[in-house]
């Protein structure tokens, strides 16, 4: 089960960082988050640093992947976990740019 | 072969034949846990499910030739259109590949049948009762007619009165019974039930897809399984979960079912992709190139397309950053898919095609799926989304992926495993005029309606109005869709002709690699006389002895001394001998369950609560009776596996396949709990009068019972196994994990008492999660019972303690779950 984990945890975890991203940003343009006196910039910074934090946890795993400590032992599931984890790198960035690129919560 | 190799394989044949063979006559269908039986049955049943939803596609292209039409008024209208999606999406795509997979998958993997035969066969019949249900609803007239998505508030009682959507939102999610069953066998499969050495960077590609595609249906349908159990307690017990009027909202309904629907789109087409990775090399005398990047495209377009969903609500009126979040995904999506197709084409280019008919199917799926792919692409974009969205436009795009995508590949593998399935070789030439029918037919039909919706011709309309400009296209359109109807008309013909009257053929007359085809042809009951040891990704490429080797004996479990049926359970990942796995005999219950299963789901469709409950009752009851047939009541200790290894049945190993099993059906079960929990925030965010006029007041009593509960049932269930595993009396433990279950049950209660289920929606969403704990309990409690009737029978020892850990599995979930969802519900109290 250990090499099912290696294949499936970056793209995991991205799909679970884009969801969570897509529900703060929910948060932020209901009336729960001014309620709260916070600002849309409040929220505009609170994506971004959600999305820095995203990137940052899958550089973590793209990294780990590579460690042999955490290397499978089947060199294919190897190649095929660090081609994932790089696939769930790019999918963080792109999906999620648009948190520094478009208008909040027109 | 010389006559000795011979004469032990026809001896090991005739031994293992009367262990594995279906009983005789007509009890023989209703008793099958066979693979190739229920994998026949499945296929034959799906493709008349495609002829079903294909004269409905006629009845409406029928409709829309000529302007005006008074060939059906708009409310046969609305059944036809919505019958013809749901068959076509329920009925037929995901059951039919299931079916193939069924039917494929052991003889691929090296074994003798899937993980759980009776599971298959209660799923099987699950589908052929639901579906028949959804046609005779049909033909009596009171068939579903809101669209095959069924958007709130068109759905609500208020606006579809009758029965017609209840039969709609309870029989398809008991037909998705079929699609979870299936699922968890397809992964436990693959990853426990494979030839010794299969590795998983051996697996065959096709098996790869299939894992991916089945930890896709238990993460994907979870949300509409939910969508539909919600939408029916509204429609029943006025609970307003889309009304917003006391905070519901019908995007709520949106977001479950395109958090399925979306997904499902892969579903369907990597199955597709598995085929024609499967099948692509063999028809070009090499092997997949990129098989790595190939497993790693199946896998990220199965993750990626989850973060899709919200690009079917574009018009919603959801903010541009939610909009731009769905369409950065929807591009990613085609990057994947692309690195499939250059693989395939990388596959053309090193090797030597030849044009056979499953390869002629393929080449037309490379020019429709291209198509319906890039005009996926123009609908990822926003700003023509909203100019496109509901029109023919997307119907034609969808079916362009739909048809090119799926149709076509599986067309190419039943042409392709037809020896395998049949036993006979083509000897009719059909196929080849049906595909250039089919071809000239789809193109001339679907092409053309991509204009009538850039003219504007919105999807669903009844009829069209002269001097509107979609006259001219849709009559071509009509004509063209009745040529497509001939071609797979003459596909369904020429397979059949095939498949009842063509000669005798032999086996492996592709020159494959893979393990379906080192089998006798048709493939007999048990798959492989003996479970061979391979070393590589096409085993017979590299040993085309190995047929003869297996046939012989020569692998592990090649001498059925103990008359039972037995196969192989490997480790996950090195696929060294792990287990004996002793498989169930021919049974009905599987059978009787589904039945009574369908009782349970139709009862409500008439109001019958009372029926619900005791068929319910008596699903539970036929549980216990396929649980009981299990195990053994006696410690066998190490068993000859063959090959000078010896190894434990699974009844004495610590996590038999049940508890694998049940690992990923919670895995559903947690989706579902988790899609719980996100329409809960959702709603409390998004949806309009909130906050609710009353919060629920936690008190004291409530949380504590919630927290004593889950710490005892945990605890308690524990401290069995331990006491089963140290060979002592493991009754204080199951006692006190039967009282922390009734606590759990006891707190979640009180927020029944707390709440007016009909008062609001936040109210509503209380009363289900509270409801799914007390549900949980209920079930994690009766299995503790069972255990301790297994104990009391002599199932239960130091070695044999297996089901000990199952228990303990749904006892942890449930009092998880219970802790999460209760506090969820009491959290706004407290804050307050």
């Amino acid at each position: 089960m250990t090499d099912i984990l290696r294949l499936s945890l970056p793209l995991s975890v991205w799909i679970a960082a884009f969801s969570a991203v897509y529900g703060l940003e929910g948060i932020v343009c209901s009336d729960h988050w001014a309620a709260a006196g916070l600002s849309l910039g409040q929220g505009r910074a609170a994506l971004l640093v959600a999305w820095a934090a995203a990137i940052a946890v899958q550089v973590v795993l793209l990294a780990g992947l590579r460690m042999p400590r955490f290397a499978s032992s089947l060199p294919g599931v190897q190649r095929i976990a660090a081609i994932l984890a790089a696939v769930a790198l790019v999918a963080t960035v792109w999906s999620l740019l648009p948190v520094a690129a478009t208008s909040l919560c027109l | 072969m010389t006559d000795k190799p011979r004469l032990t394989a026809l001896r090991l044949h005739k031994a293992l034949y009367p262990i594995w063979r279906n009983d005789p006559g007509w009890k023989g269908v209703l008793t099958t846990v066979n693979n190739n039986t229920i994998g026949t049955m499945f296929i034959l049943g799906a493709a008349g499910m495609f002829l079903a939803g294909g004269i409905l596609a006629m009845l409406i292209r029928a409709q829309l030739a000529s302007p005006r039409s008074a060939f059906m008024g708009p409310e046969v209208y609305n059944q036809i259109f919505t019958m013809h999606g749901t068959i076509m999406m329920f009925l037929f795509a995901i059951p039919f590949f299931e079916a193939l997979t069924v039917f494929l998958l052991p003889a691929m993997l090296g074994t003798r049948d899937l993980a759980f035969p009776r599971l298959g066969a209660y799923g099987f019949w699950c589908y052929m009762i639901g579906a028949t249900i959804m046609i005779v609803a049909l033909l009596a007239g009171v068939a579903p007619d809101g669209g095959w998505f069924m958007y709130p508030p068109l759905s609500s009682s208020a606006h579809s009165p009758g029965i017609n959507t209840d039969i709609w939102l309870l029989g398809i999610s008991f037909i998705e019974i079929s699609a979870i069953g299936a699922a968890v066998e397809v992964v436990v499969t693959v990853l426990r039930y494979r030839a010794v050495g299969m590795t998983l960077d051996r697996l065959p590609i096709f098996a790869w897809y299939m894992l991916v595609v089945a930890v896709m249906i238990l993460t994907a349908f979870p949300p509409m399984i939910l969508g539909s159990l919600i939408l029916e307690l509204e429609r029943a017990f006025d609970m307003p979960f889309f009304q917003a009027e006391h905070g519901g909202d019908s995007l709520l309904w949106q977001h479950l079912f395109w958090l399925f629907g979306h997904p499902e789109v892969y579903i369907i087409f990597l199955p597709a992709a598995g085929v024609i990775s499967a099948i692509l090399p063999v028809m070009a005398r090499t092997t997949l190139l990129g098989y790595g990047w190939v497993v790693a495209a199946a896998i990220s377009l199965a993750v990626l397309s989850f973060g899709l969903w919200v690009h079917h609500m574009f018009t919603t009126g959801i903010p541009h950053m939610g909009l731009a979040f769905f369409s950065a995904v929807s591009t990613l999506v085609a990057v994947p898919t692309g690195v499939q197709i250059f693989a395939w084409i990388g596959t053309l280019w090193k090797g030597r095609p030849r044009m056979h008919l499953p390869m002629l199917w393929i080449m037309g799926f490379f020019v429709t799926f291209v198509m319906g792919g890039l005009t996926g692409v123009m609908v990822a974009m926003v700003p023509f989304d909203w100019q496109a969205h509901d029109t023919y436009f997307v119907v034609a795009h969808l079916h362009y992926v739909l048809i090119g995508g799926y149709v076509f590949p599986m067309i190419a593998g039943i042409y392709y495993w037809l020896p395998v399935l049949t036993g006979r070789k083509r000897f009719f030439r059909m196929g080849e005029v049906a595909f250039w029918l089919v071809m000239a037919g789809f193109h001339g039909t679907f092409l053309l309606l991509h204009w009538a919706g850039l003219l504007g011709m919105r999807r669903r309309v009844d009829s069209i109005e002269a001097g509107s400009g979609w006259e001219g296209i849709n009559l071509l359109a009509s004509v063209s869709g009745f040529v497509l109807a001939i071609g797979f008309g003459l596909v369904v013909l020429d397979v059949a002709a095939n498949a009842l009257v063509a000669v005798r053929g032999r086996r492996n007359p592709w020159n494959a690699g893979t393990l379906e085809w080192a089998t006798p042809i048709p493939s007999p009951a048990y798959n492989v006389a003996s479970i061979p040891v391979v070393d590589s990704r096409y085993p017979l490429h590299d040993n085309p002895g190995l047929p003869v080797q297996i046939a012989r004996g020569e692998g592990f479990l090649g001498h059925p001394t103990r008359n039972r049926r037995e196969t192989l359970a490997v480790s996950v990942s090195g696929a060294r001998p792990d287990f004996i796995a002793v498989m169930p005999r021919n049974s009905i219950v599987p059978f009787a369950m589904a039945v009574v299963t369908s009782v349970m789901f139709m009862a409500p469709v008439w109001k019958g609560w009372w029926l619900m409950f005791a068929s319910a009752g008596g699903v539970a009851m036929l549980a216990m009776v396929w649980a009981w047939a299990g195990g053994s009541r006696h410690d066998e200790g190490l068993l000859d596996a063959g090959r000078g290894v010896t190894l434990p049945p699974h009844t004495e190993i610590s996590h038999p396949p049940g508890w694998w099993g049940s690992l990923f059906l919670l895995l559903a079960d947690a989706v579902l709990f988790g899609s719980l929990l996100f329409g809960y925030a959702f709603l409390w965010t998004v949806a309009p009068n909130w906050p609710p006029p009353a919060i629920l007041e936690p008190g004291t009593g409530g949380p504590a019972l919630a927290a004593g509960g889950a710490v005892l049932a945990c605890g308690g269930i524990r401290g069995a196994d331990q006491a089963i595993r140290r060979g002592r009396a493991p009754w204080p433990g199951l006692v006190a994990s039967l009282a922390g279950l009734a606590a759990l049950g006891g707190a979640a209660w009180t927020v029944f008492g707390g709440t007016t289920h009909d008062a609001h929606a936040y109210d509503a969403t209380l009363w289900v999660i509270a409801g799914y704990a007390v549900f949980h309990a209920g079930v994690a409690g009766l299995m503790a019972l069972f255990l301790m009737a297994r104990i009391r029978a002599g199932f239960i020892s130091a070695r044999r303690c297996g089901d000990a850990r199952v228990v303990r599995l749904w006892i942890d979930y449930a009092a998880l779950t219970a802790a999460l969802g209760l506090g969820a519900a009491w959290l706004p109290g407290w804050l307050a």
